[in-house]
């Protein structure tokens, strides 16, 4: 019954509103009545009485607010009336407002759009079950840097570990794939069979792979993913006929994975690895590991477990050298995958949290503006009984409302904003295909904008509503003494404001410099006008001079008919292209003479790689005489390849400058013999004969590296990449090369690029963050002036009648100019000064993305301040010129 | 008319608007009247208390009004009990018995 009566109250209070109140009023006056008609039976005067009674009531309007505000219901009613009352205010003044609910809304979209990079790629966890509990498993080796793990290293972390539920190994590999349909080149991954128990995942068709698909010499199986199954076994439910012709070889389909598996990334293809025997070397890395903590086991105690197991290894093994690991390491799966992405991610979300601030002070600034004008109308409502609290929150209803304008703005923008950051945004970034706006961005979205809110509605209304609001009547409406605070608080917003622009475009100026370092880097090679084509034979094992035979004559025969189309030039290949994720595989050789050529691997060759005199370490390059001319590589001395280097004539290498320079110091290495067979599998020497210029293969920011260079022609192998260097229009010769390769071999498909497009994505993330960090800076910085504009021409409005004074007593337009820049002035150098501590201190976080710049460049650093100092001056100038302009007369009679 | 500067304890106003309503209805004025005289002058109820105090109340259904005329023929509103304010008072005075027992047996201990 209370409860109905409650329901029934708030109904009223909420529908009859009206009525109510109507109600109230009347019960208010018949009570006064009844009070002065008490008054006036105890023998007052009518007008004594009158009094009388009014004194004994208090305010008629206070209590009957009082009232309103224990009503059912009230809140929510108060709450829209405020809301109400809000965009009344913020309509009575479209410009401020659509100025604020414009900056709010660029910024709130701008953070939005960037956490959603951030949320899409660090924060949402991968879509295993319990994926915080998947790792990833590395060896460490001697300099520290962590690697791919060797098989009989994997097996002993398999089978000593205490700590994986389940670990696994896998390798990623691009082949040929042909079968049922036109051949491909696929991404396949050579798993253990474990793979799919480390993320608990079933093979949504067919089964799973067992220990006895994964012996040596069994029969081949291969799981693919719920894509390629749609797109090339047309959904069979039945896998019995199903088979894929693999690199060569014939392997049966045995199982279906579910759609959203997306381990290894563009993987289509599972094949057990080692079907021909594992590698017996500790110092093969050949394989990257994940694993599944068990139960209650902490991430430290696995790497404890792993690091014991490792440095065991170690200790015990014979291959002693600096390719043996040192220890081993584990980590969240998700932190491997996304590592090398988070500074810059970081970097990001805090360059848009600056601007987001610089933003927010220009909208407090405006409100505090707007609030000195308002004093009256704050003290007259107080007047009427409206408590501090309900001014208070008054404020904070019209910053909520211009927030939420402004956040909602701010998300269709970020909606259209991530659309164009995945577009800008580095191939390489990991993850790319998981950032969206969802839900969990929205709600930082939300929780971003009440933040701003409160923040925004709390300071104005501590400025508004502090010291006595009684005072603003008694004011007249002048508003010059009260407006004496707020100008200081506006001037110290402004002075923030320049501060946090200034760390933020020095930031930007240092990725800037940075990027233009890099492009000044002269990459060793040319860029333009080389098309690249990806060609993969089926692999035939490491130690098939046959098959080895036939590779060399096939692409002998490939390069040949390239060169005929029409406009392509010259023809080259190479095993790798710089600048290509991945890069070429480095390793050990052995300076070694014609006469010591070991005889058994295992014994001779182990004891000369004890010898630290004579190993020395380098890339290894497979490449033919047009590799050098298509990239321009110049030859320093001696010759590259040429035709007398036939697969029988004496094997010959190219090194590179570096190489040379640092194996062979003071020497001339031309003539020497080197043994590299753990590159290739092919242990016979390689005569050096001539030494070429170093490139930056691994990118324009990265040094050079010591290369060696072997002839294709002399060491073949599979998968190769032709250059092109063409004057025709790419397509046609594209498509003249995919004819020629047809009419070769029909099941061996290629993939083609340009080499600028290859040269391009190679700077994408520097240019990202460039682009991205610049255009925060830039708008900031006009954050910052119309900032520093606003209060200053505030400040002039408001002192207007003093200037006038000034000029009338004498002063010269000089001197008021002075007088108002130099306060300007003031204020942007504390603001520079506190810029530039903040610099100092907030640039190394920035460091590790830096390049031939240091994180306190002066010329950066002196730029920047310029920069905003002039920006800032010239926002003074305007009100200071303004300010001249003031008839003396005219001010006098102001108001 | 002097006003004492007692505070009133939380609910025991309710507690004074239920008391004074046992006898039938009344206006507010009369219900500040009728707590002057029944707890000696000690309590003035003023209108700015009284008011949201009688509305919250009948919004929780003990009390409910209506208007009538008052002893010198003027509109009034007035006030009476409920079923459920009848039960309100039987709590609140059982409360405030426990309650007055309880710091009467705390001011005795030495």
């Amino acid at each position: 019954m209370p409860l109905l009566v409650k329901v029934g109250s708030f109904l009223r209070n909420y529908f009859f509103s009206r009525r109510v109140d109507a109600d109230l009023d009347q019960e208010v006056h018949s009570h006064l009545e009844l009070l002065v008609a008490e008054n006036i039976r105890a023998g007052m005067a009518p007008e004594e009485a009158q009094r009388a009674a009014r004194i004994e009531f208090g305010g008629i309007e206070q209590v009957k607010e009082q009232v309103r505000e224990a009503g059912v219901g009230n809140w929510l009613h108060s709450v829209f009336a405020d809301c109400r009352y809000g965009l009344r205010q913020l309509r009575k003044n479209p410009g401020a407002t659509a100025v604020m609910v414009f900056t709010l809304a660029l910024a709130i979209g701008a953070t939005t759009a960037i956490f959603s990079v951030v949320y899409g790629v660090l924060l949402r966890p991968l879509p295993y079950t319990d994926a915080n509990r998947i790792m990833a498993v590395f060896e460490v080796n001697t300099k520290g840097t962590w690697s791919h793990l060797a098989d009989p290293n994997f097996d002993d972390f398999r089978d000593q570990n205490r700590s994986f539920q389940a670990i696994a190994k896998y390798n990623q590999d691009v082949v040929s794939v042909s079968g049922p349909s036109q051949p491909t080149r696929n991404m396949v991954a050579g798993v253990s069979p474990d793979f799919l128990k480390v993320f608990e995942i079933q093979p949504m068709l067919g089964r799973d792979f067992t220990a006895s698909d994964a012996k040596k010499g069994a029969a081949r199986t291969v799981l693919v993913s719920y894509g390629y199954w749609r797109q090339y076994l047309g959904s069979s439910p039945d896998l019995s006929q199903s088979h894929l012709k693999i690199d060569g070889a014939l392997y049966s389909v045995i199982g279906v994975l579910p759609a959203a598996f997306p381990f290894p990334a563009d993987v289509d293809l599972w094949l057990p690895a080692d079907l021909d025997g594992e590698n017996p070397s500790r110092t093969s890395h050949n394989y990257y590991a994940v694993a599944r903590l068990r139960d209650g086991v902490t991430v430290e105690q696995a790497n404890q477990d792993i690091s014991a197991i490792a440095r065991r290894i170690h200790d015990t093994s014979s291959e002693q050298s600096d390719f043996l690991l040192k220890d081993g390491v584990v980590v969240p799966l998700q932190d491997s995958i996304t590592g090398k992405a988070r500074p810059a991610l970081l970097v990001l979300l805090g360059a848009v949290g600056f601007l987001l601030l610089v933003a927010c002070a220009n909208v407090a600034n405006l409100l505090l503006a707007q609030a000195t004008a308002r004093e009256r109308e704050l003290a007259i409502r107080s007047a009427l009984g409206a408590a501090r609290g309900r001014l208070i929150r008054q404020f904070l209803t019209e910053a909520f409302l211009l927030s939420l304008v402004g956040g909602g703005l701010g998300v269709l923008g970020a909606l259209w904003g991530v659309t164009g950051l995945v577009a800008l945004a580095p191939q390489n970034l990991p993850r790319l295909d998981s950032v969206s706006i969802n839900i969990p961005v929205l709600v930082f979205a939300f929780l971003l904008s009440t933040a701003v809110a409160v923040g925004l509605g709390a300071f104005t209304a501590a400025r508004a509503t502090s010291g006595d609001v009684r005072k603003g009547l008694g004011e007249g409406g002048r508003g010059q003494t009260g407006s004496q605070g707020s100008q200081r608080v506006g001037r110290v917003i402004v002075a923030a404001q320049i501060a946090i622009t200034l760390i933020l475009v020095v930031g930007a100026g240092l990725l800037g410099r940075s990027l233009m370092k890099v492009l000044e880097v002269n990459p060793g090679f040319r860029v333009d006008k080389i098309i690249a084509m990806d060609v993969s034979l089926p692999w035939e094992g490491w130690d098939n001079p046959k098959a080895k035979a036939s590779q060399a004559i096939f692409f002998s025969n490939l390069i040949d008919r390239l060169k005929q189309i029409p406009g392509v030039r010259r023809v080259g290949a190479a095993s790798g292209l710089p600048l290509v994720e991945g890069g070429l595989p480095n390793g050990m050789f052995l300076l070694a003479s014609q006469n010591e050529v070991p005889k058994t691997i295992a014994d001779d060759l182990a004891a000369m790689f004890q010898q630290k005199e004579r190993v020395g370490i380098a890339d290894f390059c497979v490449a033919t005489e047009g590799y050098f001319q298509v990239l321009g590589i110049p030859l320093i001395r001696g010759r590259t390849f040429d035709q007398h280097d036939g697969p029988d004539s004496p094997h010959v290498a190219v090194i590179s400058e570096s190489l040379a320079r640092d194996r062979w110091p003071n020497q001339d290495p031309i003539g020497h013999t080197i043994e590299f067979g753990n590159m290739d599998g092919d242990m016979r020497l390689l005569t050096i004969v001539g030494i070429v210029g170093d490139i930056h293969e691994y990118g324009l920011d990265a040094p050079p590296r010591p290369t060696v260079y072997v002839n294709l022609f002399q060491r073949p192998r599979s998968a190769i990449t032709l250059t092109m260097l063409s004057d025709a229009d790419t397509r046609s010769v594209t498509s003249a090369a995919r004819g020629i390769l047809q009419d070769l071999n029909p099941e061996i498909p290629a993939k083609f690029r340009t080499f600028s497009q290859v040269y391009s994505a190679s700077l994408g993330s520097r240019r990202f963050n460039v682009i991205l960090t610049g255009f925060f800076g830039i708008v900031a910085l006009l954050l910052a002036t119309a900032g520093v504009f606003g209060v200053m021409a505030y400040s002039v409005s408001r002192r207007t009648r003093e200037i006038g004074v000034r000029v009338a007593l004498g002063a010269g337009s000089g001197d008021v100019l002075r007088m108002i820049l130099s306060q300007g002035l003031r204020t942007i150098f504390i603001g520079v000064a506190i810029g530039i501590a903040g610099s100092l201190a907030l640039t190394r976080t920035v460091e590790s993305l830096l390049f031939g710049v240091t994180a306190t460049d002066p010329l950066t650093f002196g730029g920047v301040t310029l920069l905003l100092v002039g920006a800032a001056l010239l926002a003074c100038f305007i009100p200071a010129r303004r300010a001249t302009k003031v008839d003396p007369m005219v001010a006098l009679r102001y108001e | 008319m002097k006003s004492e500067p007692t505070t009133l304890l939380q609910g025991t106003l309710d507690l004074l608007i239920l008391k004074s309503l046992i006898a039938g209805e009344r206006h507010g004025l009369g219900i500040s009247r009728r707590i002057q005289q029944i707890t000696g002058g000690t309590f003035v109820v003023k209108p700015g208390s009284l008011f949201p105090a009688l509305h919250r109340m009948e919004e929780e259904g003990w009390i409910s009004s209506f208007w009538g005329e008052s002893e010198n023929n003027r509109r009034a509103k007035y006030y009476r009990l409920t079923k459920a304010g009848t039960k309100q008072l039987q709590a609140e005075t059982k409360r405030w018995g426990r309650i007055s027992w309880a710091i009467a047996q705390a001011l005795e201990a030495s």
